[in-house]
């Protein structure tokens, strides 16, 4: 079998997070497989629908969560309008796991801060649960979650579940003109609610992701904060099709977010050339 | 895999040896009769091609009416040993195309996959340019950093690659500038070199010594007048080198550095301002490798994922699922070209992207000039300080009408 040919998962769940975007939970379907697929939070995989093709996705779900992966995409291609079409019992394939991680192991002690705006709570949902499911190994949990309407915000129920918890601080907020009458967050576009919410930056470290417009512009209000470059993480998604380091397609300047990625620190994307 | 060390035969070697023109044929066709594949340059007449564009192409004022092209040989007499430039390099052999990485079917909720082979049989390239060769070596690198792949693989260790010493083929060629040369063997397994009645053969790797020892009785006779065809042969390829080094002379560490250090460089903007993203650059290309993976259904409930060839000139290659797109202009795209193979790819892996066949400027229609563009950027790089018209005059013609070069 080449690097290219996928493994065989059955789809075991179908939650719809909003009109257009959906989870789906996935389990191998060779049962050696699925006890003994590993992966780190922030990895990603390539994403079969057969006879649609691939598409790159975070795995969602967290490490410590054993049994099954999950991916939440958005439908807006051929793959994932495939993808979307996929019920319990369904087959399709994945390859992975990809890529590098989040180096949680090294944020221990330290309280975190979680950023993210639409869809890209994907991948930070991730390290968020696999946070979690350590908690005493951390200190506070910060989350500012942002979309751009109620009707927009993924993973509904996993906002409330954190939200009734004590040991979690979270801000949701939609962008004005996206709320609804119920709507009891803020209102008002990512960036200024961070500045807002003022996390602490001593003993911190920041996981930042969302539209390359969010991370632009709340990168320098997490300095303004306190946080240092090295201190800020964020995931990059760029187009991939091989997620090995051989198609071409996800550079920026040396670097193939496939291989070398897709997390970075803020340090590391300001040494690149601004092309991402 | 080849071994990739000897780039350049040793002049005074052992394993130098004369092979009668004759012979090389009575080989080619004992390879064919045993049922091995040889590849190489074959002459087509392209106003007889059965394509009507080629056809009508054939017929334009200034049109070549013979193409060299790599071909499987169906008959030892096809081979052409003329040693002109094939139109595309030897790239299909390794990464075609397109290809099948796997075949899947549906059964109800079940998918069933069938692998596709990455063991081939045995073939021969014999008379590949040194630039087509050289590419092959070059690529193994990015096929080969942590996942290998296998299709890759299995094509370069099922093939052996003889290498005819090219005599340099136009203005366009600068093999000399990468750091190679018209008589170089990397990636290949030996070298022929013409001379008076034959050429003079050298194996270069345990492959290509164990392939001439197969094939003792075409390879190395023995006829005598070595020692005077060895010199004729040394003769006629620092006569080559000399003449594909006069068309470019660069800094190759400078211009790499600049490249890497000059991203936003208005040179690098104006340079690919007369590129319309065509791609057909990166098609020729013997180095280019980027690559699109698709599926192919055949009728309900089947089908093949293939990869097939792709271009960093096409809009599409980074556009976003959201609609963003890293490089969405043509001079983000045609730098991104310049930077993968001067800059990127020599950080990553050591080597240049580009074995300085001079395909690209042979096939583009816009007019992109790799050598202009290469001493362009060599000036700016030795320069830093040169007025901006010492750089604009030398890339005048490439920049066209928006050089605005202050390095």
């Amino acid at each position: 079998m080449n690097i290219y040919q996928p493994q065989l998962v059955t789809v075991v769940d179908v939650i719809d997070e909003t009109s257009d975007t959906r989870t789906l939970r996935l389990a191998f379907t060779d049962p050696a497989l699925r006890d003994s697929f590993e992966f780190r939070a922030g990895q990603f995989g390539e994403y079969t629908a057969f006879g649609a093709g691939e598409s790159t996705f975070c795995i969602a779900s967290s490490p410590t969560r054993k049994g099954f992966i999950e991916c939440s995409f958005k439908a807006v291609g051929k793959v994932t309008a495939a993808l979307r079409e996929m019920n319990v019992g369904d087959t399709i394939g994945f390859r992975g796991p990809y890529g590098n991680a989040f180096p949680i192991d090294d944020w221990k002690g330290k309280n975190v801060v979680f950023i993210a705006g639409g869809i890209g709570l994907a991948p930070v949902r991730c390290v968020i649960w696999n946070v979690l499911d350590r908690r005493e190994e951390f200190g506070d949990v910060t989350i500012v979650y942002g979309a751009r309407s109620v009707e927009d915000l993924v993973y509904k129920r996993e906002l409330e579940e954190w939200a009734a918890r004590d040991d979690v601080r979270i801000v949701t907020t939609v962008d004005p003109g996206g709320q609804t009458e119920d709507w009891t967050g803020k209102v008002g576009y990512v960036t200024p609610i961070v500045e807002a919410t003022a996390p602490s930056a001593a003993n911190a470290v920041a996981v930042l992701c969302g539209p390359p417009i969010v991370v632009k512009l709340t990168l320098p209000v997490l300095g303004k904060l306190g946080f240092a470059d090295d201190a800020i993480y964020t995931t990059l998604e760029n187009r991939m099709k091989c997620g090995v380091g051989k198609c071409g397609r996800c550079n920026i300047g040396p670097v193939y977010v496939c291989k070398d990625g897709p997390v970075f620190t803020a340090a590391q994307l300001k040494a690149l050339p601004a092309e991402f | 895999m080849t071994d990739q060390t000897d780039t350049r035969p040793d002049r005074e070697g052992g394993d130098r040896c004369f092979i009668r023109e004759a012979d090389l044929r009575e080989l080619t066709a004992e390879l064919l009769a045993a049922g091995t594949e040889v590849i190489a340059p074959v002459a087509v007449d392209v106003c007889a091609s059965p394509s009507a564009i080629a056809s009508a192409a054939c017929r334009m004022p200034g049109a070549a009416p013979i193409e060299i092209e790599y071909r499987a040989l169906e008959d030892a007499s096809d081979l052409d040993v003329s040693r002109g430039m094939p139109v595309l390099s030897l790239k299909s052999y390794f990464l075609p195309e397109h290809e099948a990485l796997f075949c899947w079917r549906q059964h109800g909720t079940q998918i069933e996959m069938k692998q596709v082979a990455t063991t081939f049989p045995p073939r021969v390239i014999l008379g590949a340019k040194p630039c087509d060769s050289a590419a092959l070596a070059i690529v193994d690198k990015v096929m080969n950093w942590d996942y290998e792949d296998e299709l890759w693989n299995g094509r370069r260790e099922a093939t052996t690659i003889i290498n005819m010493a090219c005599p340099g083929i136009d203005e366009s060629c600068f093999c000399t500038a990468v750091d190679l040369a018209p008589d170089s063997t990397k990636g290949a397994d030996g070298l022929l070199t013409p001379v008076d009645g034959g050429y003079i053969f050298e194996a270069t790797t345990d492959k290509g010594r164990a392939f001439a020892s197969e094939h003792k009785s075409h390879f190395c006779a023995g006829s005598g007048g070595e020692e005077h065809r060895g010199r004729q042969a040394d003769d006629e390829r620092a006569a080559a080198r000399a003449r594909v080094a006069g068309n470019l002379e660069i800094d190759a560490q400078s211009v790499r550095d600049w490249i890497d250090t000059h991203f936003d460089d208005p040179l690098l903007a104006a340079l690919g301002a007369r590129c319309n993203g065509c791609g057909a650059c990166t098609s020729v290309c013997p180095t280019c490798h980027c690559f699109d993976i698709i599926d192919e259904e055949e009728g309900v409930g089947k089908g093949t994922r293939r990869r097939c060839w792709d271009t960093c000139q096409a809009g599409k290659f980074t556009l976003h699922a959201s609609g963003h797109n890293p490089r969405e202009n043509q001079g983000a795209r045609y730098r991104q070209r310049l930077n993968h193979k001067f800059a990127i790819y020599p950080l990553k892996f050591g080597e240049v992207l580009c074995t300085g066949c001079g395909r690209c400027t042979r096939v583009c229609h816009a007019g992109q000039d790799l050598v202009e563009i290469l001493a362009a950027i060599d000036v700016a790089a030795r320069r830093p300080g040169a007025p901006a018209e010492t750089v604009e005059a030398v890339s005048d013609t490439a920049s066209a009408d928006t050089a605005e070069a202050t390095p």
